[in-house]
């Protein structure tokens, strides 16, 4: 039988709480999740039932059959080593271009949406351009490496002298080196991981279609050098434009092998129609697939079907094929609405009706199911429980303040609802304005427990777009009807979506600072005792000397500075070096300033929109309140006394340790913790963060989350003062209490958040744990949305929500079979909870179960009329 | 020497195709495996000798 919540006294009322529908009175508690998929066709349900997961767990892919591919290297070499002697960017354009003649396509049974990145759907391709390191893992692992291994080591061997590594590595010292790559205070650079994220114009390609695009370029081509063939001849002027014609020549090239290689696929449906299928429906189906990707994406989008087949050919060109890119940007509602309404309301061209497009919208979510992505195994290790950071958008409001929710928003969360994929995980901007409908549907994926959609707030990011748009180089950053154009770039940071001005590369931003491991290093004047034994910071003293708390704040002030400029020095160097050797010509194609400027995708910043994301605040912001509580307040212990605690990792110290478990702990509405941790978030965290200014001229903001890094670098972080053990993990999301020490309340948790500035900081994770009883109970949708419109109106960015019982996940850990279906929010992303390893599962376990009270009702402003 | 011409799994590049050249072939494979059925397609030339190639078949 499920739990039913008990009743509550409120108002002089009894409130209780029958489950909304009754039928899930007699499901256990612990199955609950196994009778919740309900995929919309029996198509998707073999889809489902037949999907080729790339889930890791523990950084191994958890399917035996996943492997490297070798056509990706093997071909993009050949590309390399025949261009040689052009200019870089058409080096690119030539290796783009050999890999898609080249390449093995795929067509899988029942697809309705099709391409693939390698030559069998169970591989992974390789990226040794990128990072020759990664490569070199994955070909020393017996079970994933690439065939025959001996090409592969010869390709990576190749790589080294023409790697983003080798060209980055002469601008710092080997002891910076040393210490980015220890992954203990900050994330190892992006220039040795390969790891990457990008925003495509989807826009242009649905609009435009690639011909148009190419016509463009052209055009700009005939342009410029009628230009340089004018009378009176600039050279300052005019030899600029050598290099333009170089990347539009390029842009060209890229193109046309980018629709041969769909037309590719186009005639591949045709002979399986033609030459193997049997069923005459399928035939019929396929003939039609043959015909959309003859059109799409070399001519522009006329109906749903288009534009879902579209998406997923930019989707591998930009995230997979012309470079690794994690992420699935992109406001799909307002991307696919115009096709919608063409298709489902119009019928004007591919009539359908709503459940086919629901249909297509699983059909997607299975494409990024089984899409595996060849990143390094670090990046595989942080993100336990799924394949790679799928993320889209919807919601919010349109360019013109109205409504941005509609029909095609609809489809989109009930094919989430129905399907139960981990892949893609969804944010919902949320407006006041949003219809209810909409909101409902958003209620019910939560309360169904896939952990999304993650909510953001509408209003406070899209004027952190014209923030940002300050400070364009070009000035020509966000205008206020684009500020209403944005999407998170990957977990938790928004930007912009469209045409042009969207982010093309993690450079800008991306990556990630540990501020425990730098209180722990502040501590220990810059020293890592703990994990590396490396001096990972400046020497900042003594703290034993430190007679005031500010002395100690100041020292992690300087910890935290080092660590933030390295790694956006890091970044910055990266861009650089990108610009020159990374080129993007398929991207810049498609992106409207890249081809009226003439400027590479990786070059361009016309919208700034730099971030980093420190992760494991809350433990390091708990650690300094109970030092000043303990230590410089009450003078209970000397500062001595706690560091021989901690270097004892608390052992013989258990006295000491309760006093500082005890100590004030953020998300408790506690006046005293919530005064130093708000002045901590907005004076250190954003203060010195902000004073950065990266490649493109803005600052650079802090964007609290964690993903799976908090258990990650959990386990490389000694002992805290907020009486941690050493190598427990830490806390998982930006501005989410630490996990237990939530004790008052979900109210108390958004007053303690509340009070950091939201706009110092770019984005904040706020994770939250919702009682499953309350949640499906026919109260559950009035409590939830007046719980939203509080979060709303207290201006905070960001939240997110577990709705799942221990019952149900400790079954899961003893029979895991049973539990395939089971997701849990991690933290930025959902994961399949039985492929998490027990020590992250036990972090999920350990979170507060939030439940509801009278004074909650109260707080959020639920009358109890609307209760009975 | 058998050539991948006179295997059943090739076929002709269309004289229209933005990829055709004279004699080039697309090798179009179905597979079969646990999860179920796929179709790989390789780019291949009509001479090209299959005496190493394990799926060649011949056309009847």
């Amino acid at each position: 039988m499920a739990t039913r919540h008990k009743p509550i006294e409120y108002h002089g009322k009894n409130i209780e709480f029958p489950y909304e529908n009754p039928a899930e009175e007699v499901i256990d508690d612990e199955y609950l999740h196994e009778h919740l998929a309900k995929p919309t066709t029996e198509r998707t349900k073999r889809l489902k039932a037949r999907c080729r997961w790339k889930h890791c767990a523990a950084g191994e892919f958890v399917d035996n059959s996943v492997r490297a591919g070798m056509e990706r290297m093997r071909y993009w070499t050949e590309g390399h080593k025949a261009s040689d002697g052009n200019k870089d960017v058409i080096k690119r354009a030539i290796c783009l271009q050999t890999f898609l003649e080249k390449c093995t396509v795929i067509l899988q049974e029942d697809e309705k949406i099709i391409g693939y990145h390698a030559e069998e759907p169970t591989m992974v391709p390789l990226y040794p351009e990128l990072s020759f390191l990664a490569t070199q893992d994955y070909i020393q692992n017996s079970r994933y490496a690439p065939q025959p291994v001996e090409e592969a080591k010869e390709i990576n061997e190749y790589w080294k002298k023409h790697s983003l590594l080798s060209k980055c590595m002469p601008y710092f010292e080997p002891y910076e080196l040393e210490r980015m790559y220890r992954w203990a205070s900050m994330e190892a650079p992006a220039f040795a991981t390969g790891f990457n994220s990008i925003v495509p114009p989807y826009e242009t390609v649905a609009e435009d279609g690639l011909l148009k695009r190419i016509e463009l370029a052209q055009e700009q081509i005939n342009k410029a050098k009628a230009e340089l063939a004018a009378p009176h001849w600039n050279a300052p002027e005019r030899l600029p434009l050598l290099e333009k014609i170089d990347l539009w020549s390029a842009m060209i090239m890229a193109d046309k092998a980018v629709i041969s290689w769909a037309r590719r696929h186009a005639r591949l449906c045709r002979i399986v129609a033609e030459s193997f299928e049997t069923d005459p429906a399928r035939r019929e189906e396929l003939l039609e697939m043959a015909e959309i990707s003859q059109r799409i994406p070399a001519e522009p989008c006329q109906g749903l079907w288009d534009c879902m087949q579209m998406k997923w050919y930019v989707y591998l060109m930009c995230h997979a094929i012309e470079r690794y890119a994690s992420g699935f940007a992109h406001k799909e509602d307002k991307l696919c609405w115009p096709y919608y309404k063409a298709s489902v309301i119009d019928k004007t061209f591919q009539p359908m009706t709503h459940k086919d497009a629901v249909e297509l919208f699983e059909c997607e979510r299975l494409k990024c199911s089984e899409h595996g992505a060849g990143k390094s195994r670090v990046n595989r290790e942080i993100f336990p429980g799924s394949n790679d950071l799928f993320i889209l958008t919807i919601g919010g409001l349109n360019r013109d303040g109205s409504d941005g929710c509609n029909d095609c928003t609809d489809a989109i969360l009930e094919a989430a609802r129905n399907i139960r994929t981990t892949e893609p995980s969804i944010v919902f901007r949320w407006n006041p304005k949003g219809r209810l409908k909409t909101k409902r549907l958003v209620f019910e994926c939560i309360r169904d427990g896939m952990g999304f959609p993650s909510i953001k707030n509408d209003a406070l990011n899209a004027h952190q777009m014209l923030y940002y748009a300050r400070f364009s180089q070009n000035n020509n950053g966000a205008t206020p009807e684009e500020a209403h154009d944005w999407a998170n770039v990957l977990c938790m940071s928004p930007g912009l979506v469209g045409r042009r001005k969207t982010q093309k590369t993690r450079s800008e931003g991306g990556g990630s600072i540990f501020p425990a491991k730098i209180l722990e290093i502040t501590l220990n004047d810059g020293y890592d005792w703990s994990y590396s034994d490396t001096q990972l910071g400046p020497h900042t003293g003594d703290p034993r000397t430190f007679d005031t708390f500010e002395k100690l704040w100041e020292a992690f002030r300087v910890q935290y500075e080092y660590t933030v400029s390295i790694s956006i020095r890091a970044k910055d160097v990266s861009r650089y070096w990108e610009a020159r050797m990374l080129q993007l010509p398929f991207v810049s194609s498609i992106d409207d300033g890249c081809m009226e400027l003439g400027r590479d995708a990786c070059d361009l910043s016309e919208q700034p929109n730099g971030w980093h994301n420190p992760i494991t605040t809350v433990v390091a912001a708990n650690s300094l309140v109970a030092i000043k509580k303990l230590i410089y307040d009450e003078k209970k212990y000397t500062m001595d006394q706690m560091l021989d605690a901690l270097y004892a990792n608390w052992e013989g110290y258990e006295e000491m340790r309760r006093d500082f478990v005890n100590a004030p702990k953020w998300g408790n509405d506690d006046e005293y913790a919530d005064a130093i941790i708000k002045k901590f978030y907005e004076d250190i965290i954003a203060g010195e963060m902000r004073k950065i200014t990266n490649y493109s001229g803005g600052p650079v903001m802090p964007v609290g989350q964690a993903v799976g890094l908090y258990m990650e670098v959990g386990s490389r972080t000694g002992p805290t003062p907020d009486g941690r053990y050493g190598g427990e993990a830490c806390d998982d999301g930006g501005i989410s209490p630490y996990m237990g020490t939530d004790k008052k309340g979900p109210t108390a948790v958004l007053k303690s958040v509340s009070k950091v500035d939201s706009t110092t900081q770019k984005a904040n994770l706020l994770n939250q744990r919702l009682s499953v009883p309350i949640m499906r109970s026919k109260h559950g949708f009035k409590i939830w949305l007046a719980y939203m419109n509080t979060w709303y109106d207290l201006n905070i960015d960001h939240v997110q929500f577990n709705c799942v019982s221990n019952a149900e996940l400790l079954a899961a850990q003893r029979e895991p079979e049973k539990h395939q279906d089971l997701i849990v929010r991690v933290s930025g992303f959902s994961a399949r909870f039985v492929d998490i390893s027990k020590y992250g599962q036990d972090t999920i376990i350990a979170r507060n179960e939030q439940d509801f009270g009278a004074e909650d009702f109260d707080f959020i402003n639920v009358s109890a009329e609307e209760l009975v | 020497m058998a050539t991948c011409a006179q295997c059943k799994s090739f076929f002709p590049v269309p004289e229209n195709a933005d990829d055709f050249a004279p004699g080039k072939g697309d090798c179009v494979r179905e597979v079969k495996d646990e999860k179920g059925k796929y179709w790989l397609s390789k780019p291949v030339v009509s001479d090209m000798d299959t005496s190493k190639c394990p799926f060649f078949s011949e056309k009847v």
